[in-house]
This record gives C-alpha cells, structure tokens and sequence, in this order.
C-alpha cells in the first residue's frame, strides 16, 4: 500500500490505480520490415528490474487519465509522477 | 427517462444520518478538451465548468461537477419530468456541441443513481471502506471526488456541509444500498 500524486486529482491510495507496464516503449516506425525476432522483441519482452523502473499508470477508479511514473520496486518509493507525452524529469 | 424500477425506493434515517434516492434527475456527461467548447457550454447552460481539479459550480438549475481535465458531469439540481426522455439542455448541447464536433454529450440519467445523504455521521460511514482521505474534503463546501467505496466506483459531491450526493452505476446501486444501510446501523 502507497500513496501515489495522480497529475489531475492529487494524492491518492494506490487501489484507486492500475499499473499498466513499463513506459517510453516507441512502436517501430516500419513494422513491416522487422524480423519476427524482433517484432516479438517489441511487443512482448519487458524489464523486470529490481531497483528504479520507469511505468505506465492509470487513475482506473477516478478521472481514468493515464500517467508516468518512476518507481523503485524495492522498496515502492515514487521518484517521479509525470504526463503522458513528457519527458522524463530523473535519469 | 426509461421506465425501469429503482432498487432504493426507501426513506432510512439512522442517528444523525439520512439517506434517500434523489430519482428522477437528469444526469449528463459532456468531454470537450477545446477552450471554445468550455466557453460554449457556459453560454449555452449560463454555467461555468469547474477548471480545478475535485471542485464543482452550482447554478440555477443545474450543477456541474468536475470528473477529468476533460470531462464534467452536469445534473439538474431538481426533480424532472418522469416520462420525457429528451431534456432541453441535451438538445441544446447536442445541436451546438456533438453535431459540429466540438466535443461528445452522453445521457447518463439512468446509468447513474443519486443518492442524497445528510448527517454528520456520512464520513465515517464511508471511511470504513474507502481508501480516500476526507479530512480536507468535508469541509470543503461544492468538492467533488471519484472514488471507491466497498469496491464499487462512485463520484462523490459535498453539496453543502454534511449533505453529500453519492453518484453510483445503477447497477450497483442496490448492492452499495445494502451496504450503506448496514454500515450505518454499526455507527
């Protein structure tokens, strides 16, 4: 259980939201010329990582916007809450 | 207004808490993210959209309350006319808005049930099952917050000080009802 800034309404519990896998992943601009090797690389391999993780987050049970979001999965502490569509603030 | 019957057609007053359906009363849902579409549906309702966050405007006849930076939820503040399904303000809406594509109007009337609750005892009813934090909220007189209480999604509207609006998909609404009036008895 943790507290998460939503960008539109403020702090929330975290069962007001819905995690929706890692962030910042660019759809190839030519699918076509992919190898399927690569293909799948893009549509199903994601990290895992034990540390810092840049997500996808969704307000699902309140003004249903979806956000970013840099999260430490050791310990769930919350680096960063930003917009879809803008740049990262932490590396 | 479709003819259906409610699930909640009681009256309960508890210790310090009242609770009844507010039914019917037209609910609409209009998203715009145009600047000319908030200032046209403030000509059009003679209301202004609430820009911040979690807060809601109450007109004459018509309320409007915040849900997203693009979507607002507008309900009349009093009973309607049971058997008409068209509203003059959704036709309005529709014709100036939806047809030239400034932004979509969803009737909600009936997928939505208002439950009106007064009392002082409201917040901590809800507090046994609602993850949100209602320290600021109740005094704030017109905030608004969506939320879930026992699970089930509802919007929330602190009308005045100790009467609230609970806003809950009809479909739910018995099962939240059951809660509610079981709660209550333990408070």
């Amino acid at each position: 259980m943790f507290i998460i800034n939503c960008p539109y309404c403020g702090e929330r519990e975290q069962s007001e939201f819905k995690a929706g896998g890692e962030a910042h992943i660019v759809r190839p601009k030519q699918p076509t010329e992919l190898s399927d090797d690569e293909w799948a690389e893009y549509l199903f391999m994601r990290k895992n990582i034990k540390g810092v993780q840049f997500e996808r987050w969704v307000h699902i049970h309140g003004c249903r916007k979806w956000f970013n979001m840099v999260r430490d999965t050791s310990n769930d502490q919350i680096h960063a809450v930003y917009k879809m569509g803008e740049k990262p603030p932490v590396k | 207004m479709l003819n259906y019957n409610s699930p909640i057609n009681e009256t309960k007053d508890f210790n310090n808490l009242k609770m009844s359906e507010e039914s019917p009363i037209m609910k609409l849902v209009i998203r715009g993210k145009k600047r000319e579409f908030i200032s046209k549906v403030g000509k059009l309702l003679n209301i202004l959209l609430p820009n911040e966050p979690n807060t809601s405007t109450v007109g004459n006849n018509i309320s409007a309350l915040w849900l997203s930076p693009d979507e607002w939820m507008i309900h009349s503040n009093d009973k309607i006319d049971k058997n008409n399904n068209m509203y003059p303000i959704e036709e309005d809406l529709i014709n100036n808005i939806h047809k030239i594509n400034l932004g979509a109007i969803t009737d909600v009337t009936d997928q939505f049930t208002m439950i009106k609750m007064e009392g002082s005892q409201i917040y901590e009813l809800f507090s046994n099952s609602c993850p949100f934090n209602f320290n600021d909220f109740k005094k704030k007189k017109g905030a608004v917050t969506q939320t879930i209480i026992n699970k089930i999604d509802v919007i929330i509207h602190n009308k005045e000080i100790n009467v609230v609006n609970l806003l809950v998909r009809r479909s739910f609404s018995s099962h939240l009802w059951s809660w509610l009036n079981d709660g209550a008895k333990r408070i």
